[in-house]
């Protein structure tokens, strides 16, 4: 299974333990949306390439 | 050929990573289906929300958000119908027919 | 094969309205789960408790975090560790809304 998580804003305590939960054993990416100019090409390949995607706050 | 995205919209602060999304999933062939609910429903009131509309191939707001976030339901978003002022169904049609799934 | 999916409320003023997304995809017969987390629920009137009871009535269930939300409301009690377990069996998870800093 493969895992995309995706942040919104810098993860808190609480994200970064269910984020660590989540991905054990797991293939696992991540995408950082809270810059200033994401690369929105970049993101939507990876959300095809993965089983499931987490956008966290 | 590209997956489908389905993108269910709960925050009033994303519209920019909406826009983004759609727009690259579209240049990649991909079936695009955006629906706004509870506080996302302020987004269409942004002024590129119409343009939103022209570019997803489906885009819907739950009415009773819309109506609970202080809008008249008469006064249709320009960009929707009234057939696209929908209830959590849409959600529902996300989950249940697009292959890829995200939160915004 | 209904969809199992968990919605994260972390915000008080998106809980409520959570809820009833919660409900609406338990109705199109998903597997539909809430977990209210950083946030005491104020009392709940009629409208909300019938949400929270229409939801267990369909196979899913309203978990809290927050001892007091478990104590007044009748929520079933999750630690983050558990949580963390239960989100590995969701085909969907939803962090809904904004988060708040001030845990409030």
């Amino acid at each position: 299974m493969k895992i995309l998580h995706v942040y919104r804003s810098a993860p808190n305590d609480d994200v970064k333990k269910l984020v660590t939960i989540v991905s054990e054993g797991r293939e696992v990416a991540s995408f950082d949306l809270n810059v200033e100019a994401p690369d929105y090409d970049k993101l939507v390949d990876m959300i095809f390439e993965v089983d499931q995607t987490i956008c966290w706050w | 050929m590209a997956k489908s995205l389905g993108i269910f919209v709960t925050s009033p602060q994303n519209m920019r990573h909406v826009m983004g999304i759609t727009k690259a999933a579209k240049a990649k062939g991909s079936k695009v289906k955006v629906f706004f609910t509870w506080m996302g429903t302020h987004l269409t009131k942004c002024s590129s929300f119409t343009e939103l509309c022209e570019v997803a191939d489906d885009v819907s707001i739950c009415a009773d958000s819309y109506k609970k976030c202080g809008y008249d339901v008469a006064d249709v978003p320009k960009g929707l119908t009234e057939k696209q002022m929908g209830t959590q169904a849409q959600h529902g049609a996300i989950i249940e027919e697009y292959d890829c799934y995200l939160t915004l | 094969m209904s969809h199992k999916v968990c919605f994260m409320l972390v915000n008080k003023d998106y809980t409520l309205d959570g809820l009833r997304s919660t409900l609406g995809l338990a109705v199109e017969n998903m597997y539909s789960y809430a977990v209210v987390m950083n946030n005491e629920l104020p009392p709940l009137d009629d409208y909300n408790k019938e949400n929270i009871e229409w939801i267990r009535d369909m196979e899913s269930e309203v978990y809290s975090t927050v001892p007091a939300n478990c104590e007044n409301e009748g929520l079933v009690p999750l630690t983050l560790e558990e949580l963390g377990q239960k989100l590995r069996e969701m085909d969907i998870i939803v962090p809904y809304g904004i988060m708040r800093s001030d845990k409030s």
